[in-house]
């Protein structure tokens, strides 16, 4: 025994006197640690980042485990399918008969029943907000009511705001007007629709503002039907929604909290919207640039000189003034216009000559310009499009194909504590059930009823996507359209003006708890105990599906859909990164060795003839690829750990939304753990030893006879 | 005496593609345990090849070759280098040390991979060795750091130290000045007096060749006589002066 530790000990030590006699070596050696480093450094960063998609996915939105209809077409995915459409789900159409079955596992803590779907808002753009102020001004005038802002003025008070007010439509007029100019020049003139260039020629005449006063409500009436909805598209936005009990939805995912407003009150159909949403596509798209530099120079070493994303935020902002100007009238484009001239000190009299000026910012008097911006012109704006009170108005398709629009009362915002800057978090905004269902298409036996009452009276075109898209995204401003539209269908129905009142209706509805149980819902979140439990928990809570209930559980993961697989891409990707270092430290190490064994056939002889056998000068390859690799491993291991120390120390601060995304978060805190650091040390040597099959064949092929030639 | 080598009617061939090159053409020679002779032959005469039958680390093509009564034709891989590493020593024309190791550790190699003594046996072993061959103090040296004429007492040191029965060693001065190699010959010499180890090594040199017992004169892989050391010498003189004149 003594014998062989010895051997062992002079194993190691030739081995270790070989390590730095060749080159070649060090270039193995290399190869190993950035190996060993990257294996490290990557498995973790890459199980921080399932951790905290994990935090992200759990905390928002899925819980730890879904429960939907195994009879369902689709694989449930929250966040949506690959392509971005939402999966077809069969709905679970006795959700309290499910509820009451999981409740019975020891280890569920919350189920809380969820639709999610997405829609476009319409948020009604500048023009639709200044028409219904100018109308609601000759209405107080009119009626000698007050106006919608509460204030009751003299008859020079209404003259005055009405002229400024028209005064600022006109304007708009004239901006879409020569957009529309601009857009018809680069079109083909087949496309182009000849009444509506008539429309704009008609609104931008002096003959038809000489008129307006003769008939107000007309004039409001042309401008509401044929302008505004060729200003539109700009202003539908998509955005996913989660319809849920929002009462069990908050005790469940505790880190929900209100930034603004209220909760929904009980019984109340309303949504909250998520604050990541609210600010990133609801905001004066400026202001929110300015807010983003703003973060960008306070939490990163980026400089408006140095970097070209915050150039081209700022140069978008110069070129899209156009936001600001349609939203001022006449008063405040006075204000606004002095103010800016004094604080530039220009005698510049066009406002979006003076905003661009304002906003050709630099390091230096950005934050002066900033606060300048926030205190002098954010107050004659519109700051948010959608402000918390408002009504808004989601269309969707229904499950059959038709378009549903369905109005919500926005009662506030949300956020989730610890993921405030996760765009995955704050996507999705929460609306209480009925709304959900509604949108969703799900309808009651006396809902079908009425509409086979009116189909059967008026003919109908029949449905088909194409018709529906056109509903969709044909025509923008259709929802403030008077629809011309005489046909009675189900279409119509469903959507456009029609629609809108129904929701308006709806939106005072309260809903009773029964009315709450007896509808669809499309799965349920559900909360664990004890989260390492998952995969058991799993398992028990799938055994209890009945031929009744019929439900599949997944996990969290499965449930994200595109993101459980990006979690899956993103392992994929790493292990073929480092399978393929791997094959390449594999190949050269092989390569070397064998060069290595060979430069040593004189010795490897001279050692088979004093007496070594063959497995002595195989232990002794083998003995030297495992130096090598404990050696350049451990340190290459050292290195890896140090790094993502040192980052989880300090932190990666994200610096695009993208980041923000994949981060989870304003910084990205990688953490290290043993299991890292040992299985990257196991793969290492194991493909160290693989590399040494060859070269120890080779070596072991050496004739004793190699002693006896002399090196000529 | 009893016979510790015994080479019958062996021959080696070698072949070169559709060449075969017959390096010894059926030899026949017996050695007696403690001899001490010479393998004295022209370049290509077969003097390597015929140590390289003895010590295991070739085979013959035909005939016997038997070593400590072992015929070796018979024997496995492993059972040849077990062989090699019990009862061979071998001393190289280029020393051949393990040029990591050091003056100690390449003394020692042989008893690590017999594993038959411990640390401390073999401590005592290789002092003794290094000793012998007047090396003791240069054991932590490595090999490059030494004269050819000190690498080669390392490697004599080396070959004996796991006490083997039969030494060779294949023109052991050849790489020597013939001072130093004179001084190598007189240490193995001595150890045969004192060990009663057989010698078998091969030289070319006259001057080496005269402490020799015994002269095998190999010409054309064929032994052409057996002689003693003062009649080689006069052979080999008088071919030398055959050629002069
Ligand atoms: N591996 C080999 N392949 C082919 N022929 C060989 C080989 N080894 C030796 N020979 C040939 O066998 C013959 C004997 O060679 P050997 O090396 O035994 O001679 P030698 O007496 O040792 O010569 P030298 O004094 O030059 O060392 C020579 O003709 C040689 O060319
Ligand atoms: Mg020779």
């Amino acid at each position: 025994m003594t014998g062989f530790l010895s051997e062992l000990a002079l194993l190691f030590h030739i081995a270790r006197r070989n390590l730095f006699t060749t080159f070649i070596n060090f270039i193995i050696g290399l190869i190993i640690l950035v190996g060993t480093c990257g294996q490290v450094a990557g498995s973790s960063l890459l199980s921080t980042l399932t951790s905290s998609m994990s935090k992200s996915v759990i905390g928002s939105a899925a819980g730890h485990l879904q429960v939907y209809n195994d009879a369902s077409e689709d694989e449930l995915a929250i966040y949506g399918q690959m392509g971005g459409q939402d999966p077809s789900l069969e709905p679970i159409t006795d959700f309290p008969e499910v509820k009451k079955q999981l409740a019975a596992d020891p280890n569920v803590k919350n189920i809380v029943p969820q639709g999610i779907g997405g829609g476009l808002i319409t948020s009604g753009n500048t023009v639709d907000i200044t028409l219904a102020k100018l109308r609601d001004l000759y209405r107080a005038r009119d009626e000698k009511t007050p106006s919608t802002e509460g204030k009751r003025l003299t008859a020079e008070g209404y003259a005055e705001q009405i002229a400024s007010v028209k005064e600022h439509i006109r304007q708009i007029v004239k901006v879409i007007h020569a957009d529309a100019a601009k857009a018809d020049a680069l079109r083909d003139a087949k496309t182009v629709d000849p009444s509506e260039q008539e429309h704009l020629v008609t609104a931008a005449s002096d003959a038809f503002w000489a008129d307006f006063d003769k008939h107000p409500y007309d004039s409001l009436e042309f401008l509401e039907n044929y302008i505004a909805p060729q200003a539109g598209d700009a202003d539908m936005l998509y955005l996913r929604y989660l319809g849920t009990d929002l009462e069990a939805f908050q005790k469940a995912f505790d880190r929900m909290y209100l930034k603004e407003g209220q909760m929904v009150p009980t019984g109340k159909r309303g949504l909250l919207l998520p604050t990541y949403y609210y600010e990133e596509n609801l905001k004066l798209k400026c202001a929110r640039k300015l807010d983003k530099i703003k973060e960008q120079l306070a939490n990163s070493r980026r400089t408006i000189a140095t970097d070209e994303e915050l150039k081209r935020w700022l140069k978008e902002n110069q070129q899209q003034t156009r936001e600001i100007v349609l939203q001022l009238d006449g008063i405040k484009t006075k204000t606004a216009t002095t103010a800016l001239q004094g604080f530039l000190k220009s005698d510049e009299k066009d406002l979006n000559g003076l905003l661009a000026k304002f906003f050709d910012m630099n390091d230096q008097n950005f934050h002066e310009r900033y606060d300048f911006f926030y205190a002098q012109i954010v107050p004659l704006l519109e700051l948010y499009r959608v402000r918390v009170g408002d009504t808004m108005t989601f269309k969707a398709y229904t499950k059959g194909g038709s378009v549903q629009a369905v109005n919500v009362r926005v009662y506030g915002t949300f956020e989730f504590k610890g993921l405030e800057q996760s765009p995955l978090a704050g996507a999705m905004a929460l609306m209480d059930l009925m709304s959900f269902r509604d949108l969703y298409g799900y309808m009651s036996k006396d809902k079908l009823n009425e509409i086979q009452a009116l189909k059967a009276a008026a003919p109908s075109k029949g449905l088909n996507r194409e018709t529906a898209e056109d509903e969709l995204f044909g025509q923008g401003g259709s929802v403030v359209n008077e629809s011309v539209t005489s046909t009675i269908d189900e279409k119509q129905e469903l959507s456009g003006t029609t629609a809108k009142k129904r929701g308006a209706t709806l939106d005072e509805n309260t809903y009773s708890q029964a009315d709450f149980e007896a509808g669809v819902v499309l799965n349920v979140a559900v909360l664990l105990k004890n989260e390492h439990d998952l995969e058991a928990t799993q398992a028990r809570l799938s055994k209890m599906s009945t031929p009744n209930t019929h439900f599949r559980v997944v996990t969290w993961q499965k449930a994200a859909g595109v993101l459980g697989d990006f979690v899956y891409y993103a392992r994929v990707g790493l292990s073929s990164a480092m399978s393929i270092i791997f094959v390449i430290a594999m190949i050269v190490i092989s390569v070397a060795m064998i060069m290595a064994t060979i430069a040593r056939t004189a010795t490897i002889g001279t050692m088979r003839a004093i007496g070594a056998q063959r497995t002595f000068i195989i232990s002794m390859v083998l003995a030297e690829t495992s130096a090598l690799a404990l050696f350049f491993g451990s340190l290459g291991a050292a290195i890896g750990s140090a790094l993502i120390l040192f980052i989880g120390n300090k932190g990666i601060p994200a610096t695009t939304p993208e980041q923000y995304f994949f981060f989870a978060g304003p910084r990205f805190l990688p953490v290290l753990e043993p299991m890292h650091v040992i299985s990257a040390f196991f793969i290492i040597l194991a493909i160290s030893a693989l590399s040494t099959v060859l070269p120890a064949i080779i070596a072991t092929r050496v004739s004793p006879l190699r002693a006896m030639q002399t090196d000529e | 005496m009893d016979t510790i080598v015994s080479i019958r009617d062996v021959v080696k061939e070698y072949s070169l593609g559709k060449v075969v090159v017959p390096a010894l053409r059926g030899v026949n020679l017996e050695v007696k345990k403690g001899e001490f002779i010479s393998i004295a032959g022209p370049s290509g005469s077969g003097k390597t090849t015929l140590l390289n039958l003895i010590g295991c680390v070739d085979t013959a093509t035909r005939g016997l070759v038997s070593v400590t009564g072992q015929d070796t034709a018979q024997l496995s891989e492993s059972a040849l280098t077990r062989l090699r590493l019990n009862t061979i020593g071998f001393i190289f024309q280029s020393f051949n040390l393990v040029s990591v190791l050091t003056v100690y550790q390449n003394v020692e190699f042989p008893l690590l991979l017999q594993r038959k003594l411990n640390g401390a046996q073999r401590k005592e072993r290789v002092t003794q060795l290094l000793t012998q061959v007047g090396l003791l103090d240069h054991a932590k040296h490595r090999p490059n750091e030494l004269s050819g004429g000190q690498r080669q007492r390392v490697a004599i040191a080396r070959a004996l130290v796991a006490d083997p029965q039969i030494v060779l060693a294949d023109e052991p001065t050849a790489n020597l000045d013939s001072a130093t190699g004179a001084a190598i010959i007189d240490l193995m010499k001595e150890l045969n007096h004192t060990k009663g180890t057989t010698f078998i090594f091969s030289t070319h040199d006259h001057r080496v060749m005269q402490h020799a017992q015994s002269v095998v004169r190999l010409a054309d892989g064929l032994i052409s006589g057996r002689e003693t050391a003062a009649q080689a010498v006069a052979h080999s003189l008088g071919v030398e002066q055959a050629k002069a004149s």
